[in-house]
């Protein structure tokens, strides 16, 4: 079980489709949900996570706000060449707290995870913290 | 300084001039037609909005046409739109008066967002021809919260401004929602 930060892994976010640089991508795996990324406008939102080594994961817990569809994707390749999904959800609206989302996947040896947000509850949506574990 | 993504979709009457301003907005004011070009599909234009000192807007621009025929078949490609321009003529009573008309068509895409707009009195040129009283235009775009610019798509220093006020709102919502997520913390 890896709860704590996914950067102590030597995790990496190596891609994200929106960027403001008071809110960047990296803070979506130093383990703290005070910290986050948010998205710029229009959907869909993507954000890639790579791995040094390969996990075996069971659980993905995303802190979020105001996502309503996400998709998941694993890649099992060093260079991420191709991806395929592993779940997808939609996540209910939550006005005072974060969401907080655990979902349950198979993933036997992953390199690299990607997060599609397909759309929002708003025109911007943020993610606070992903961790996995397995 | 951050860099929003906006989808504008600019609607009105056939020949109110939505055209027009789109292309001479994307050109910087480059290229004004003459001859009038109907529009039967939508047109995808991309054009940068900058405010200064706030931020950057990559604007993707959808003019849609306003003759009937062809804006029900248009309307599917707007997808979800971030803000929206409604544009009549003010030389053109009928045009104003379909403005509410489409209001309501963008607002059916828009999923309950609270999508900024603003209303534009085109063809300002030719105010000796003017039908639209501006102080009516400016009383129905405040009731529907929108901001009113008057403009003549054939001049530099006009066509610009109702995209600049959207770029603007645009942004206030944005740091309302940073606002908003800080709150929940
Ligand atoms: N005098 C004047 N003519 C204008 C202005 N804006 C547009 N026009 C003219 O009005 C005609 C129609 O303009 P368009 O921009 O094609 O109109 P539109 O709203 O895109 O029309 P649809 O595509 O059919 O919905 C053209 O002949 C333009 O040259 C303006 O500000 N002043
Ligand atoms: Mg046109």
């Amino acid at each position: 079980m890896l709860d704590s930060a996914l950067n102590s892994y030597e995790a990496l976010v190596v891609l994200a489709t929106s960027s403001d640089e008071n809110y960047p991508a990296e803070n979506i795996i130093d383990g703290k949900t005070e910290t986050f990324w948010i998205s710029t406008g229009l959907f869909p939102q993507e954000l890639i996570i790579r791995f040094t080594d390969n996990m075996k994961i069971l659980t993905i817990s995303i802190h979020s706000y105001n996502i309503k569809r996400l998709r998941i994707e694993m890649s099992t390749s060093e260079d991420a060449d191709k991806f395929e999904t592993i779940a997808e959800t939609e996540f209910e609206q939550t006005e005072s707290s974060l969401q907080t989302n655990d979902i349950s996947v198979k993933v036997p040896n992953a390199t690299h995870l990607r997060f599609v947000i397909l759309s929002g509850y708003d025109h911007f949506v943020s993610v606070h913290k992903v961790g996995v574990q397995s | 300084m951050v860099k929003l993504r906006a989808r504008c979709v600019v609607v009105g009457d056939a020949a109110v001039g939505k055209s027009s301003l789109c292309h001479m907005f994307r050109s910087d004011g480059a290229v004004f037609q003459k001859n009038y070009n109907m529009t039967a599909g939508v047109e995808l234009l991309e054009k940068s909005v900058s405010v200064p000192e706030t931020s950057d807007s990559e604007f993707f621009i959808y003019d849609s046409p306003g003759r009937e025929l062809f804006a029900d078949a248009c309307e599917n490609v707007w997808g979800q739109p971030s803000v929206m321009c409604v544009v009549f003529d003010i030389t053109c009573e009928a045009s104003f008066t379909s403005c509410s008309r489409w209001v309501e068509r963008v607002r059916s895409h828009c999923n309950g967002l609270q999508v900024p707009g603003v209303l534009v009195g085109n063809k300002c040129d030719l105010s000796f021809r003017r039908e639209v009283d501006s102080a009516e235009a400016r009383t129905w775009a405040q009731t529907h919260g929108f901001q009113y610019h008057e403009t003549s798509a054939k001049e530099i220093g006009q066509f610009e401004a109702p995209f600049l006020s959207l770029a603007q709102m645009f942004h206030s919502i944005y740091q309302d929602q940073i606002h908003t997520i800080k709150n929940v913390l």
